[in-house]
């Protein structure tokens, strides 16, 4: 009865959570396919790949093997993994901006074609919630609730992050206006300025030649 | 993928402690927000689990340094369904918004095509979201009513992500075209500028040169 009751409630949980699913994407070989993410800094990021195989007794040949980096915009490579079938990485982002994941296979005599599971979570999504859950000794319904005041808490710093980047915008627009009306009055008063030093030279130069 | 754990024998805290983080381990929302370079065609596939989810999803064009005029194709957007359908094309755009209930379930591919001859970086999100529903359980289990509000409130939330993905890759791409539009308004503003200068230089110069020696030579001094 009780057993019954337990499995019960293990259902109803698994309904509650929507299954994390992967992204998948075909790679030709000589080719590279590289997706890139925009991480903020101090956040928490975590990816896994892998090669579908067709079938799953055969293993994988060398040439469906693929080579992963993963780099920051400013070039340090935060992974690196060569002639592999599966892998994952984690890290922390230590600086803000686009992370590429780029994955290539190598050259082969036929063409192939590669199919590549993919999966890159940040922020709240990476968070590892069976730790916090372990930790917490917290039941499912709450550590849902939990999730959720997460995900509120990164919208909230979103919207700032956004409001932040328009005042920027705002700025760069309000710059390039000055800039255009000072450059506009300084062509203006060069120009005038040339003439007028023309005018005078003129003057001078006839009245000392006692012509005007 | 969902993992359902069915049956039980005497199962002792522990155990139930080993549940719950094993299925806590299997869920998350679906979603990713990512860009590609589009060359011509480039697709993704995701995966929807129910039939009857609602597939969101957003994309838009970070041009690169060619500068979109009106003559611009746009690219195009599609959606196909594992049978084969398309279930939603949107043709010449550089950014949407899209949402469509998925008819079945199965690997959904979602493809951008770019016309032009220039690649494009497209960043774009996509988001599966389910509601359980009756259709779920098994015979003699109830639904309980909190579970459902609790993932409205979640697909709410997703929306709201959603959107503020849209909104940031907009922002980046008009941040983008503004500091272009500035260096461009500041060539085109000092390249008569300097003409100018150099017009009012040289006239100077001939002035000079011309009253040093004609006048001179003709006033006879």
């Amino acid at each position: 009865m009780i057993a019954q009751s337990f499995s019960l409630f293990i259902l109803f949980l698994g309904f509650l959570f929507t299954s994390t699913q992967s992204l998948r994407f075909d790679l030709q070989s000589g080719h590279t396919k590289c997706i890139a993410e925009d991480i903020k800094s101090n956040s928490m990021t975590v990816g896994n790949y892998h090669v579908q195989k067709h079938d799953e007794n055969i293993p994988l040949p060398d040439s469906h093997k693929l080579t992963v980096r993963v780099t920051s915009s400013y070039g340090n490579s935060y992974h690196y993994a060569e002639h592999t079938e599966s892998g994952q990485f984690a890290f922390t982002a230590a600086e803000s901006g686009d992370y590429m994941a780029c994955f290539w296979l190598s050259d082969h005599n036929p063409a192939i074609t590669a199919t590549v599971d993919f999966e890159w979570k940040t922020g709240v999504a990476a968070k590892d919630w069976g730790n916090v859950a372990k930790k917490g000794q917290i039941d499912v319904m709450e550590l849902e609730l939990k999730k959720l005041l997460d995900t509120v808490n990164s919208i909230h710093e979103e919207m700032f992050y956004l409001r932040d980047r328009e005042d920027e915008m705002q700025e760069l627009n309000r710059a390039t206006n000055s800039k255009m009306f000072w450059l506009g009055f300084l062509s203006l008063f060069v120009c005038l300025s040339v003439a007028a030093l023309q005018f005078w030279h003129l003057k001078t130069f006839f009245e000392r030649k006692k012509l005007l | 993928m969902a993992r359902k754990h069915r049956g039980g024998s005497r199962i002792g805290s522990s155990f139930l402690l080993l549940y719950v983080l094993l299925i806590s381990s299997c869920f998350s929302t679906i979603s990713e927000a990512l860009s590609v370079t589009v060359n011509e065609l480039e697709c993704v596939s995701e995966y929807v689990l129910y039939e009857g989810d609602t597939v969101s999803g957003n994309f838009v064009v970070v041009d690169h340094d060619v500068f979109w005029n009106s003559d611009h194709p746009g690219i195009d957007f599609t959606v196909t369904s594992p049978g084969g359908n398309n279930v939603k094309t949107i043709k010449g755009t550089s950014g949407d918004k899209f949402e469509f209930k998925a008819p079945r379930s199965g690997m959904y591919k979602f493809c951008f095509h770019n016309p032009s001859s220039a690649p494009e970086t497209v960043s774009f999100y996509i988001h599966v979201g389910h509601i359980p529903n009756e259709h779920d359980l098994a015979k003699d289990e109830h639904l309980d009513p909190i579970n459902v509000k609790i993932a409205e409130l979640r697909e709410a939330l997703e929306s709201v992500t959603a959107e503020q993905k849209y909104l940031k890759a907009r922002d980046a791409r008009h941040r983008h075209r503004a500091a272009e539009n500035q260096r461009n308004e500041l060539l085109r503003n000092v390249w008569p500028f300097g003409v100018r200068a150099y017009k009012g230089l040289i006239k100077g110069l001939l002035l000079f040169k011309m009253s040093a020696t004609t006048c001179r030579g003709f006033l006879g001094r």
